[in-house]
């Protein structure tokens, strides 16, 4: 028979429980640290010493606020952003015809393939660039990470207004400004919570590669932040550094977390929309979830207080998966397939036609601005590289990113099925994977590098470790969207569904097999597409480590693209040709596989 | 209708309490009684563990004390010769009709040829002939209810077990399948002897049943038993029925 799922688990469990699998937590917890730190000790000798004699070390709190600002200036540009363009595509339907599918584009480019252009506009290739222009680029991009989802956040947020409402706010009279501000905003309001999030893992993203980067034959970017003393340990091979900048990082983004997102996510859930009588196996689930969160909301009286609280409560695992649910459902409808193929071929054209053209004009700006020509640079592209390389480099990244989608899959989907099944597993590795997922993938680099690239780097061994490190640091950028949506998804299977199957004494691995996978089915589908988009981005980091430490691939080609031995002219056009061969082939990907997936989709949903 | 010596599920002493932080709350405060063939509705005020009572006869969820014996064997876990019908219906919505279906017995030893044939016999029984290969979703609320009832048929089930099984549909189509349900379990051809039905609608209750267990709210105790000796097919408006219907409603209230 199958387990009671999660949520009547929920109802039940008692508070001497929770506490009791708390402590065994912490007991796990501080095992794995203090065996963590046995290893730092033996392998790099005296660890704590690199850190105290690290002369950055001092900075770190300053580091830290350096950072959290970059980012949050960053994220007010975002939500104005999504705020205008989202309000704008939702309000205006002739608009959202060219607007929908170019930010279907737009977040289809993976980001750190568009920090060299950021670069290269902002900074050039010419003298070094004072540390305000280095600070823009950074927000700049910082912002092109963040954009993206707070914007589908809000259009889905307006279109998921009733009707009756809306007839009902104009009937009252309610137009313009006021409507904006009574009604839109508020229903915008959850939508615009959970997909900040998601622009905040994206932001995070950066920090460890963006602050301390060279770039060409005379940029170097470096600016003080967190990003940067991670980065920098890196370079001197400083495991013990690294590893401190790391959980420095982790800890702002779990305070963060904590302090921020939580408690607005139990604010959001309040503006939604109920929708008439829901089935009653779903009312009592949502009501016995709800009980906890108002529990959980009456502890947020004082918000540092319930910050250690929040850590033992039940609820707040709970919410977890529920915000994991929120942020399958804002990527569902990121990616929703019929909305796109209802927009007219015009409006597609055309959008793909606006893309192409901002990418010819930033290539046009990047060569006029060195008064190079155009064609010469073409020229010398077609003897550099021709098409066939570029395909060839192309399938040898998608290999790669295909290797690190099965190891990533065949583990989460395991995990995911345990986690579901075994309340026990869940209560020990939920919070422990919520951190993990918390971690920036790029801020892991620095320390596979140090532990897989450093030590081989005279050995015959090396071409083996860097595509394993390679891979690795690939599947760090996928699997907790995996993870987290298969648990969120067999979570959800509704209670009857599950009481129906056990009635009918279908049990174990049949139960798996004809239950637990179809059912995570569509969620496997969108952790996909988040796992192939982080995929793509840890692509570009993780092909070239060093002049020689790398692999071939479109990453590491676009790499080579900045080094400082190469043509100056050559350069920008690479830069431009890989960012637009790498678009067009998530592009395709997404268009071939995962939107006629999502389609077949449907029929795995459970009715609301 | 004549009841024989031995009874077919004995529900002893059962009593359900769930542990909550500080106090606990008990459910079901030791409920007894035999069920023998007939048409059994349990009725009470909502909330009162009527579902909780059904879960534990079925296996589903286990009583805190008591037992259920089904033949004189205690019940632990689902029985092959129990079928259930949910309010929800509970169909997976992945699978056809025709799959639907076949899942009930799907954890038998028949081969799975036989399991699909019998699985279209009931599926023409409750009248969906032509469906089979339909989706839940493409179904209407009375169809979707239809493929719960021959799911629950194909078992060729003993005892059958209704959650309020007519309270997700509209009045018209309830009334429909509540007259299929009684013509279905009155057909000899069905070995289904003992029908327990738990509602929350009195007059359906008095309607249908042969006898009407009432229980009253959490803590949930049995506060009547009501037998029903009316010749079936009944008329809804027997004043009968209304003094029954009566009867049962004070006891609630």
């Amino acid at each position: 028979m199958p387990r009671p799922s999660l949520r009547r688990r929920v109802a039940s469990s008692s508070a001497g429980k929770t506490a009791s699998s708390f402590t065994r937590i912490l007991l796990v917890a501080i095992a794995i640290g203090a065996v963590g730190l046995l290893v730092i000790e033996i392998l790099v000798n005296g660890a704590a010493n690199s850190i105290l004699s690290n002369d950055l070390t001092p900075s770190v709190p300053y580091f830290a606020l350096r950072t959290l600002t970059r980012m949050t200036i960053a994220y007010a540009f975002a939500l104005a952003f999504a705020l205008a363009y989202g309000i704008a595509t939702a309000m205006n339907h002739r608009a959202s015809h060219v607007l929908l599918p170019l930010l279907d584009i737009f977040q289809s480019v993976p980001v750190l393939g568009v920090l060299p252009v950021v670069f290269l506009l902002i900074l050039g290739t010419g003298a070094s660039a004072p540390e305000f222009n280095q600070e823009v680029a950074s927000i700049i991009l910082i912002f092109t990470a963040m954009a993206w989802a707070p914007t589908f956040g809000v259009i889905a947020g307006i279109n998921a207004i009733p009707t009756d409402i809306k007839e009902a706010a104009h009937a009252y009279g309610m137009h313009g400004a006021r409507y904006l501000r009574q009604i839109v905003l508020p229903a915008v309001f959850p939508e615009l919570v959970w997909s900040s999030l998601l622009a905040w893992g994206g932001g995070w993203y950066l920090i460890p590669i963006e602050e301390h980067v060279s770039f060409g034959p005379t940029q170097h970017v470096d600016l003080p932040g967190i990003g940067k003393y991670i980065a920098v340990a890196a370079t001197r091979a400083d495991l013990g550094s690294a590893l401190f900048g790391l959980i420095v990082l982790v800890g702002i983004i779990f305070a963060i977390d904590r302090l921020v997102w939580k408690p607005l996510g139990t604010r959001a859930e309040k503006y939604k929309y109920e929708t008439i009588a829901a089935p009653r196996t779903t009312a009592t689930r949502q009501s016995a979830v709800g009980v906890e969160v108002r529990k959980y909301e009456d502890r947020l009286v004082s918000p540092v207080l319930s910050f250690f609280k929040s850590e033992r409560s039940y609820a707040a695992r709970v919410l977890e998966l529920t915000r994991w649910r929120r942020i399958r459902h804002i990527t569902e409808k990121l990616r929703f397939p019929q909305r796109i193929s209802r927009i007219p071929l015009w409006g597609r054209l055309l959008s793909y036609a606006i893309f192409i053209g901002l990418v010819l004009l930033g290539l046009i700006v990047t060569i006029m601005s060195r008064s190079q020509s155009i064609a010469i640079g073409i020229s010398l592209l077609a003897t550099d590289v021709t098409a066939f390389e570029l395909a060839a480099l192309t399938l040898l990244s998608l290999s790669r990113l295909l290797m690190a989608y099965a190891i990533a899959l065949s583990w989460t989907l395991g995990a995911g099925i345990l986690i579901a099944r075994s309340q026990r597993l869940s209560r020990l590795l939920v919070p422990i994977f919520d951190i993990g997922q918390s971690i920036p993938a790029t801020a892991l680099f620095p320390i596979v590098v140090i532990l897989l690239v450093d030590p081989f780097r005279n050995s015959p061994l090396l071409g083996f470790t860097l595509n394993l490190a390679s891979v690795l640091l690939i599947l760090t950028g996928m699997q907790w969207y995996l993870l987290f949506n298969i648990v969120g998804a067999v979570n959800s299977v509704p209670n009857d569904l599950l009481e129906a199957t056990a009635a009918y004494r279908i049990r174990g691995r049949r139960f798996v097999r004809e239950i637990l996978i179809p059912a995570s089915f569509p969620a496997i589908l969108i952790g996909s597409i988040q796992a192939w988009g982080g995929g793509w981005n840890a692509l570009i980091v993780s092909e070239y480590i060093g002049p020689n430490a790398n692999v071939p691939g479109l990453g590491s080609f676009l790499v080579q693209a900045t080094l400082p031995s190469k043509n100056q002219l050559l350069a920008p056009l690479e830069i431009y040709a890989s960012l637009l061969v790498m678009t067009a082939t998530v592009l395709v990907i997404n268009r071939l596989v995962w939107r006629r997936l999502l389609r077949k989709a449907d029929r795995y949903k459970f009715e609301a | 209708m004549s009841q024989p010596s031995e009874p077919i599920l004995q529900i002893k002493d059962v009593a359900k309490i769930y542990p909550g932080e500080g106090k606990s709350t008990t459910v079901l405060d030791h409920i007894s009684f035999d069920v023998y063939k007939e048409f059994l509705c349990i009725v009470g005020p909502s909330g009162c563990g009527k579902s909780t009572l059904l879960r534990i006869i079925d296996g589903l969820d286990k009583p805190t004390s008591g037992q259920v014996l089904f033949h004189g064997q205690p019940i632990t876990s689902p029985s092959p010769k129990v079928g259930v019908i949910f309010q929800t219906f509970a169909l997976i919505p992945w699978k056809t009709v025709l799959g639907n279906v076949q899942m009930a017995i799907s954890s038998t030893p028949i081969a799975k040829e036989e399991q699909l044939k019998i699985a279209q016999k009931y599926i023409q029984d409750v009248g969906l002939e032509g469906f089979e290969s339909s989706y839940p979703k493409e179904l209407s609320g009375g169809m979707k209810q239809r493929v719960g009832i021959a799911r629950a048929l194909a078992l060729q089930p003993e005892v059958l077990l209704m959650d309020e099984p007519f309270s997700s549909l509209d009045a018209l189509t309830a009334e429909n399948l509540r007259r299929e349900v009684l013509d279905i379990w009155r057909d000899p051809a069905y070995p289904t002897g003992s029908v327990i039905m738990v509602t929350h609608n009195v007059q359906e209750a008095v309607e249908m049943a042969d006898r009407v267990v009432v229980l009253s709210a959490r803590p949930a105790k049995i506060v009547d038993d009501v037998k029903i000796d009316l010749e079936r097919p009944r008329s809804p408006r027997d004043p009968v029925l209304y003094d029954l219907a009566d009867r049962i409603i004070s006891k609630i209230s």
